[in-house]
C-alpha cells in the first residue's frame, strides 16, 4: 500500500525511516506508512514512542539516520527549503513569541512563509476572527490563555495555506473544551483547504474521535494501523475483565468452555475474554466461576477501546510513568518562562 | 530575503522597545562612568598639559581621552545581550519555530546581526554627545581639538559600527553555541572583563607597562579607540606610528573573523539537528 500511495503523489511517505542518536540511542527503527491527501493521520502512542523525532524528520528539523522520506512528493532530505513551504508545523510546547501582540506573530509567520505581501492584511484579520481571538489582536500574546496561544499558534502554523499541517502533541496542556476547540478549527480548516493533517498524540480519545487513520507507535516502531474501526474490529469484540480473589490456573480452560468466549488471555491476575456481545455472556461468565469454586473479586465489561487496541498490540498499558513526560517539559519550559522572563 | 530579514529585524526591535527597563540599564552606565569616573579621574590637576598629551597620545585631556574610549567600552557591554536573546528563544521554541519557516539562515542571523548593532551604535553616540556636552555644564568635557571633516566623521561611524558589529558576532556566537543562560552569562563574562582591561579604552597609555601596550596594541575595543581619537584630537595624528585607515582595516579583519565564526556556528544551530 505504501508504495502504491507513493505513486499516486501520497502526502506524505515514509519508508524505513531511522533515527539513533549518539550512535546508541535508537528514537525510531525503521518506520514506514503512507499518508493519503486530505487524511487526518494519528500517531498514537506513549511519551517517547518516537511521535515527536518522527514529525521532526518528516518537517526537516531533523536528519535522519537512513530511510527516505517525502512530503507532497518532495524528498524531505533533498528539498529542504520546499518543503517547509508546503508544510505548516504546530510544535508540542508554546512558541508563540510572547513579546509581540497576535497580530505581529502572524505577520512575522506570513512573511517568513512569503505570504503575498498584498494579502497578509486580510488573512491575518481573517484568521484572528475565525480563532476568536480578533480582540486580542493588538494584545501581547503573552497575556494570552493557553488555549488562546494554542489557536494563535495554530492560525500561524496555517497562515501560508500548507498543503500538509503537522500537528506534534498539538492540545497538551488544554482543558477538555480547548481540546475541542482546537479541533473544531483544524477540521473546519482542512475540510476547507483540503489540506493533510498529520497529528501525534498520546490522547486516545483524541486519536479515536479526528483521525481517519492511525499509526501506533511504541519504542520507535510501528506496531499496529488502520482506521480507528478496523484497529477495534481486530480486537475481536467485547473484553470481559475477570479478576479472581486467588489465582486459579485452571479457570482459565473453564471460561475457554463458556459459548460465546472467543478467546482467553491473561495478564497481571486478570482473565481477559474476548466475545462479540460481553453484556449478555457476564451472567454465564459469573455462573461458571462460581461452578468452578472460585470466588470472583471483580468482573468487568469494555467495549472496543484505542486503549484496548494499545494494549492488545503492545503487551503494556499506556506507559505515563517512563522518563519525563510531554507535560513535564512543557512545565519546566513555564517555569523557565517564570524565571527569566522578567530579566529579558 | 530582504523581507524576511526586515519581518525578523522588526521582531527584534520591537521587544527591544518593548523593554525599557534594558535600555534605562544600558543607558545608565556609560552615564555614571562620564558622570564619575571620568570627572573623578583628572590628570590634568597633577601633571604639566604637555605631559598629560604625551601619556594620552595626543589628547588635551584625560576626559577626552576617557571618553573616546568609552565609547568603545559601550559598544562592547551593549551587545552582552545579543547572544542571551538567542539562548532565551532556543528555550522557548522560537527559534524552532523560525528554524522550521522556509526563512533562510542568513536572515535569521542576518536580523540578529543588524538588530544587535544599532543599540550600541545608537549608544556610542549618545556618549560622544553626552560626554561635549558636560563641558557646557561646567564639568569636565569631550575637547574636540581637530577640525572634524566629513571623512573624519566617516571613519567615527565606521570604527564604532564595525567594533560593535564584531561583539555582536562574538556573542552570537557565543549565543548560538551555548544551552543555558547561566552557562552564557559566564563566559561573556570571562571575555568582556579581560577585553576592555587588556585595551586602551580606560587606561592613560602612557601609564600601561609595555607589556600590557604590546596586547593592547592587538585589542580591537583599542584599535577602534584609536581611530576615534586620530579623528578628534589635533595632536593625535603625530602620536601614534599609524594613520587612522591602518587601525580600521585591523578592527575589520577581527570583525570578518568573529563573523566567520559566529555564521558558522549558526549555520550548525539553525540547520537540520543529527
Amino acid at each position: 500500500m505504501a508504495t502504491d500511495v507513493a505513486a499516486s503523489g501520497g502526502a506524505i511517505h515514509a519508508t524505513e525511516l531511522v533515527k539513533t542518536f549518539n550512535g546508541s540511542v535508537r528514537a525510531v527503527r525503521g518506520v514506514t506508512f503512507s499518508v493519503l491527501p486530505g487524511e487526518v493521520y494519528g500517531f498514537l502512542g506513549p511519551n517517547g514512542a518516537g511521535k515527536t523525532t518522527t514529525v521532526s524528520m518528516l518537517t526537516a528539523g531533523l536528519e535522519a539516520t537512513s530511510g527516505k522520506a517525502t512530503v507532497d512528493g518532495l524528498d524531505v532530505r533533498r528539498q529542504r527549503a520546499e518543503v517547509k513551504r508546503r508544510i505548516g508545523v504546530v510544535f508540542q510546547e508554546s512558541t508563540a513569541d510572547g513579546d509581540l501582540t497576535g497580530r505581529e506573530n502572524l505577520e512575522l509567520a506570513a512573511a517568513l512563509y512569503g505570504v503575498p505581501r498584498g494579502e497578509v492584511r486580510s488573512r491575518v484579520d481573517n484568521l484572528l476572527e475565525r480563532m476568536q481571538i480578533g480582540d486580542a489582536a493588538d494584545r501581547l500574546a503573552k497575556t494570552y490563555s493557553g488555549g488562546m496561544r494554542r489557536r494563535l499558534e495554530l492560525a500561524a502554523g496555517i497562515v501560508h495555506s500548507p498543503r500538509v499541517l503537522f500537528l506534534d502533541e498539538p492540545t497538551l496542556g488544554l482543558d477538555p473544551q480547548g481540546r475541542a476547540g482546537f479541533w473544531k478549527y483544524v477540521l473546519e480548516l482542512r475540510h476547507e483547504h483540503s489540506m493533510t493533517v498529520f497529528v501525534t498524540t498520546h490522547y486516545l480519545d483524541e486519536a479515536d474521535g479526528m483521525c481517519n487513520r492511525i499509526a501506533i507507535i511504541d519504542h520507535g516502531v510501528i506496531v499496529a494501523s488502520g482506521t480507528p474501526g478496523e484497529l477495534k474490529d481486530r480486537l475481536g469484540g467485547d473484553i470481559v475483565s475477570v479478576r479472581p480473589v486467588t489465582w486459579s490456573p485452571s479457570l482459565g480452560s473453564v471460561l475457554e468452555e463458556v459459548p460465546g468466549v472467543t478467546s482467553v488471555g491473561t495478564q497481571d491476575g486478570v482473565y481477559r475474554l474476548k466475545c462479540a456481545n460481553g453484556e449478555s455472556l457476564v451472567p454465564a461468565i459469573v455462573s461458571a466461576c462460581v461452578g468452578a469454586g472460585v470466588g470472583l473479586q471483580s468482573v468487568s465489561l469494555k467495549r472496543p477501546s484505542l486503549d484496548e487496541v494499545f494494549l492488545e498490540f503492545t503487551g503494556h498499558e499506556f506507559r505515563e510513568d517512563e522518563g519525563p513526560t510531554a507535560t513535564d517539559r512543557a512545565v519546566r519550559v513555564g517555569q523557565v518562562r517564570q524565571r527569566w522572563g522578567a530579566r529579558r | 530575503m530582504i523581507r524576511e530579514t526586515w519581518a525578523l529585524t522588526k521582531r527584534e526591535l520591537l521587544r527591544l522597545a518593548r523593554n525599557p527597563q534594558a535600555i534605562a540599564t544600558s543607558l545608565l552606565l556609560p552615564i555614571l562612568y562620564l558622570l564619575l569616573f571620568g570627572q573623578g579621574f583628572n590628570l590634568s590637576a597633577s601633571l604639566p598639559p604637555q605631559e598629560v598629551q604625551k601619556q594620552l597620545l595626543g589628547s588635551p585631556t584625560y576626559f577626552s581621552y576617557f571618553a573616546a574610549g568609552m565609547t568603545g567600552f559601550v559598544a562592547v557591554t551593549a551587545t552582552l545581550f545579543i547572544g542571551a536573546n538567542v539562548i532565551f528563544d532556543k528555550l522557548f521554541g522560537i527559534l524552532k519555530r523560525i528554524a522550521s519557516t522556509p526563512a533562510s539562515t542568513a536572515s535569521i542571523f542576518g536580523a540578529r546581526l543588524i538588530a544587535g548593532s544599532i543599540q550600541p551604535i545608537g549608544l556610542a553616540f549618545l556618549v560622544l554627545g553626552l560626554a561635549i556636552g558636560l563641558g557646557h555644564l561646567g564639568l569636565s568635557g569631550l575637547q574636540v581639538t581637530a577640525a572634524v571633516g566629513p571623512i573624519s566623521a566617516f571613519e567615527i561611524v565606521l570604527a564604532i559600527v564595525i567594533l560593535s558589529v564584531m561583539f555582536a558576532s562574538l556573542f552570537l556566537a557565543i549565543g548560538f553555541s551555548i544551552e543555558q543562560p547561566q552557562t552564557y552569562f559566564a563566559v561573556v563574562n570571562a571575555i568582556n572583563l579581560p577585553v576592555l582591561l587588556t585595551s586602551a579604552a580606560l587606561y592613560p597609555w602612557g601609564f600601561m607597562p609595555a607589556w600590557l601596550q604590546n596586547i593592547a596594541s592587538y585589542n580591537p575595543v583599542t584599535l577602534a579607540v584609536w581611530v576615534i581619537r586620530i579623528n578628534l584630537f589635533a595632536g593625535a595624528t603625530a602620536a601614534y606610528p599609524h594613520p587612522a585607515w591602518f587601525y580600521l582595516l585591523g578592527l575589520f579583519g577581527w570583525a570578518a573573523a568573529m563573523n566567520l565564526v559566529a555564521t558558522v556556528l549558526a549555520w550548525r544551530a539553525l540547520g537540520p539537528r543529527h
